[in-house]
């Protein structure tokens, strides 16, 4: 990288020039002055087509200056258009390096400063405020150069044609130089002002959409759009008089370019009468005259936006004139590797406002050892960590870690001998994979491919998953998988294996909960659509919902006599679930057991109504449709307010061999039949080794069933490919398809994988049940004691027995320090806080 | 293919029917209005256990009430010097009930002792299902209240001479 750059918010705009590619830029000049030149050409063409061709009726001489004329438009237009290209080129170039560089230097201000900045205010200065500036770069050195040029040359063709007329006409120049800078900087002003608003709003927005579990839990839809409107109102005034000052530029800029002609007309139409300019001349001169508008107006325009970037540039850069309160990197040395000691010394942290967060802490621990933090929320617990983790800069005393002070260390040297775990840790979009190795990554190659030898290995990584339990939802998410024919199918026949495996080691044990696809029964956890059709859909007209609508097969219900019986079932269905649900609201808790959806409730209520008054037979084909469709989706499995006749069931059986026979022939790519040798690739793995239906949501009947399929993998050696790609599952934007528990246990498994020598989890395992909380406590007891040093705040106070050190803190102080039992004997703060007040005393 | 026979020979009556008729028997249900009453029943699932499996886990929060149809199960208590047997319960007992109500971290297990067919009810099913019927809120109430009395006066009853250590622990009727 370059030597001592300044940062990027104390650049000028005008430096960005420097910095963009010259060589585009000096390609640009040429072009540009070549251009001028062909747009003065036209005009001595013209003169010489009315005073040379049609005077002395030369027709050569007309061809050869129209085809020139011709010639110099084409080349002009051309011209005009590279220009462009080039301007274009130049500017987002330099406005996708201004946004990088800002970003980047965004991403390393310290913590504080964003906890007044909110998203929004730093979306809209990276992506809106920005864009003008960029433009401002692309324009730069062609235009003013252009418009200076051809105003020049026009200016210099005109003298040349009549110096008087010329005099005249650039007279009123000097005077709009003089003007348009006074309303510009009226327009300068309130547009500082527009920027200050935008952010504003940027920001509040930000905040509701982050806020929005707020907004929906308390109702107050109207106090945030109080909020908003007012800030709408303001932006509104203020680029109202933005605008009018921008227009007033324009408008003046246009009056004064619109005078010059009158005076031409006046001054020269008099020559002209008196005989003292020829008639070609005076039209040369007008032509000439109000092509000076065109150049003259791209330089006002090109003054506006220059002001515009000027304001918007600088306003941005100001308000990241912030400086990272740690150095990045280290100079001329690799980062160091510290023992894992940490000294704190009489230090105090006092935040804005003079609030005295920490206040002369004392503390040692020695390579290896373990230390809770506890007290009540507020003693100064997290701060303590963070300060320890470099997050926040304390203000006096010092911070030790490994013999070196914390505050003067590069960020690197901390993330190479440190791991944080926050209390809410952050997923990122992307792979399980990749939020796993985030922390590795950042260490190893500052994350530029995850490939690289030094990362962990597959082996590491489960071994990690496993550790922090985080092991089994991987493997669901594997499990849960969708192969896809083209990529998978070795993996398809191995799986196929495993399904015959595990219904002969555990079909038997496992009956009660599972039930197994078998050709010849019918399914009573399966729907009637699947026991029909005894497969899987591979096209979208087959599935349940739109079978009722497939001709195909309402012709085979016809057929095989079975659209009567279906249709009975789906009245029967419909009465029933109508009779049971028909006043509860749709919310899905009531609706689990039913065939109806919640929000189908009301349509069917009016059907059964129907119902109630016709028979099946008068019912309109839509209303029959519905009923079928409520007789595919049914369950006895599931739906239990109806009773499934036993003659249905071998009507079903009959008709499935049938249809099997029918649909083979006419469509066999429809659907892919339950068969033991067959992987079927719409469906999930899970359901591909499982091969059947689970009777029971009962937790513990899916762990039997969990533990079976995990022991069948194993002796096939898949499991570990099955947890390889759970973990590809995209855990969705902020990991939002995560839980909690899931989320926080990534983080602590991150930071684990990386093993640094200083452990620091601030409530790491807070949204933890109980099982996976002492599991990672017994971890940090077994297996990181005496390796890494542990700094862990804790609120739960039962899993502190094991630490070697016990600080409770209380106002930013810490009150008593020691091992489990000496403060319990003491019966200090700590056995106040573990049995109440009333028992200390 | 055992289950299929099952069902077979069971009346031709739904889950559903069956499932009312088994609540009107019960202390609790027998008096509500019929439309509560059927959405109760609907709510309400069947679950089987075989002898071992587990109705209830020491220590989960899993928010269910379990009444049983037949079978028995056992009620133990894990803890430092072990698992401690503490009782039995059998067909028609309702066992569970207080974990509807609100949180609760179970501090017994409750086992399956032979085959055992429950009706099930979950925390979230029932509180939506109260909301729809809050003329049942005094009910669930007042049903509760007999039945910690009626526990702690069997409890005084049935083991009139404690311990004197267990004499000061008695009176959670109080609470």
């Amino acid at each position: 990288m370059g030597k001592v750059k300044p940062p990027v918010v104390n650049r000028s705009l005008w430096s960005w020039i420097l910095t963009s590619n010259l060589k585009l830029q000096a390609l640009l000049l040429v072009v540009i002055v070549i251009a001028v030149f062909t747009r003065v050409l036209p005009l001595e063409m013209q003169k010489r087509i009315v005073n040379e061709a049609i005077r002395f009726g030369e027709l050569e001489l007309l061809f050869r200056y129209c085809g020139l004329y011709l010639a110099a438009v084409v080349l002009a237009v051309s011209l005009k258009y590279l220009i462009n290209v080039l301007q274009n080129l130049i500017g987002e170039t330099v406005l996708a390096d201004m946004r990088k560089e800002l970003y980047h230097h965004i991403l390393t201000l310290p913590l504080n400063f964003f906890r007044k900045t909110q998203p929004g205010l730093v979306v809209s200065s990276l992506v809106t405020e920005l864009a003008t500036a960029g433009n401002f770069v692309g324009m730069a050195i062609a235009v003013p150069v252009t418009s200076v040029l051809t105003l020049l040359a026009f200016a210099a063709f005109l003298l040349w044609l009549n110096p008087l007329l010329a005099v005249i006409s650039l007279s009123i120049y000097p005077l709009v130089l003089f003007l348009v800078p006074m309303v510009q900087r009226r327009a300068n002003l309130a547009n500082k002002e527009r920027v200050d608003v935008t952010r504003t709003l940027s920001g509040k927005i930000g905040e509701a959409i982050t806020g929005i579990h707020e907004i929906h839990g308390n109702g107050s839809y109207r106090i945030e759009n109080r909020k908003y409107d007012k800030m709408v109102e303001a932006l509104r005034k203020v680029r109202v008089s933005w605008n009018l000052y921008k227009f007033g530029v324009k408008v003046l800029n246009n009056f004064f370019n619109n005078l010059s002609p009158f005076l031409i007309f006046i001054v020269g139409g008099y020559l002209a009468i008196k005989g003292r300019l020829d008639l070609g001349a005076l039209v040369a001169f007008i032509s000439a005259q109000e092509k000076l508008y065109e150049p003259w107006k791209e330089l006002i325009e090109f003054y506006q936006v220059y002001q515009d970037a000027t304001v918007r540039y600088s306003r941005t850069m100001e308000y990241f004139d912030t400086q990272p309160e740690h150095t990045l990197e280290p100079e001329d040395r690799e980062p160091y590797e510290l023992a894992g000691s940490i000294e704190v010394k009489d230090l105090s942290f006092v935040a804005e406002g003079g609030i005295q967060l920490l206040d002369n802490i004392n503390l040692t621990l020695k390579p290896g050892e373990q230390l809770a933090l506890v007290g009540f929320s507020g003693s100064g617990k997290s701060t303590l960590a963070q300060c320890i983790g470099q997050l926040y800069r304390y203000t006096s005393g010092h911070v030790l870690l490994g013999g070196k002070e914390v505050k003067d260390l590069s960020k690197k040297d901390v993330i190479y001998n440190t791991g944080f775990v926050s209390q809410t840790p952050f997923t990122f979009e992307g792979t399980i994979r990749e939020n796993l190795l985030y922390s590795c990554a950042a260490v190893v190659n500052g994350g530029e491919t995850l490939e690289v030898e030094a990362m962990p290995s597959l082996d590491d990584m489960i071994e990690t998953l496993q550790q922090t339990g985080i092991f089994v939802d991987v493997l669901r998410f594997g499990l849960n998988t969708i192969l896809l024919y083209d990529e998978h199918q070795e993996l398809a026949a191995k799986l196929v294996r495993v399904r015959e495996n595990f219904r002969r080691d555990f079909g038997e044990e496992l009956a009660d909960y599972v039930e197994f696809f078998d050709e010849d029964e019918y399914l009573y956890h399966s729907n009637v659509a699947v026991n029909l059709t005894f497969g899987s859909a591979n096209k979208e007209n087959y599935t349940v919902e739109k079978l009722p609508e497939n001709d195909y097969f309402r012709q085979f219900t016809d057929e095989a006599d079975l659209t009567r019986p279906l249709l009975t079932l789906g009245a029967d269905l419909c009465r029933q679930t109508v009779d049971i649900l028909g006043n509860l609201p749709p919310e899905n808790v009531f609706f689990e057991q039913s065939p109806i959806g919640p929000h189908e409730l009301e349509d069917y209520k009016e059907l059964a109504k129907r119902i109630a008054k016709k028979r099946l037979h008068q019912l309109t084909s839509q209303d029959q449709t519905s009923l079928l469709r409520l007789a595919l989706r049914f369950t006895p499995g599931i739906h239990k307010m109806v009773r499934m006749p036993s003659i249905f069931e071998e009507f079903i059986l009959e008709s499935r061999a049938l249809f099997k026979e029918k649909i083979s022939e006419d469509d066999p790519k429809a659907i892919t039949f339950y068969q033991t040798s067959e992987y079927i690739y719409s469906k999930t793995i899970l359901d591909n080794i499982l091969f059947g239906k689970t009777k029971t949501v009962n937790p513990h009947a899916e762990e039997k069933i969990n533990q079976s399929i995990i022991q069948v993998l194993i002796e096939e050696d898949l499991l570990e490919t099955i947890v390889e790609i759970g973990m590809e599952f995209q855990v969705g934007s902020k990991g939002d398809r995560l839980s909690g528990g899931q989320r926080q246990k990534l983080a602590i498994a991150r930071i684990f994988l990386k093993a640094p020598g200083v452990l620091i989890m601030d409530e790491a395992t807070s949204a933890l049940d109980n099982n996976s909380q002492s599991r990672i406590q017994g971890l940090l007891d077994s297996r990181w004691k005496g390796k890494s040093t542990l700094i862990a705040v804790v609120h739960r106070l039962d899993i502190i027995k094991g630490y070697d050190k016990i600080a409770v803190m209380k106002a930013g102080r810490i009150g008593e320090i020691g091992t489990y039992e000496e403060l319990m004997n003491r019966k200090g703060m700590l056995y106040e806080l573990i049995y109440g007040k009333k028992a200390a005393v | 293919m055992n289950s299929s026979m099952e069902r077979r020979q069971q009346s031709e009556s739904s889950e559903f029917q069956q499932n009312l008729e088994e609540l009107r028997q019960m202390d609790f249900f027998s008096a509500l209005s019929i439309e509560a009453l059927k959405v109760f029943a609907y709510l309400f699932t069947r679950e089987k256990f075989k002898p071992g499996d587990h109705l209830i886990h020491q220590e989960d929060n899993d928010g269910k009430a379990f009444y049983i149809l037949s079978g028995t199960a056992v009620v133990v208590r894990q803890d430092e010097r072990g698992e401690t047997n503490l009782g039995e319960f059998g067909e028609g007992d309702f066992l569970g009930g207080l974990a509807l109500l609100g949180d609760m971290r179970r501090l017994f297990s409750v086992r399956a002792h032979t085959d055992l067919l429950c009706l099930v009810m979950t925390r979230e099913k029932f509180t939506k299902a109260i909301e729809q019927f809050p003329e049942l809120v005094p009910r669930v109430m007042e049903t509760m209240v007999k039945r910690v009395r009626l526990w702690e006066k069997r409890l005084l009853l049935e083991h009139g001479g404690l311990c004197d250590q267990c004499r000061k622990k008695v009176g959670v009727s109080l609470i």
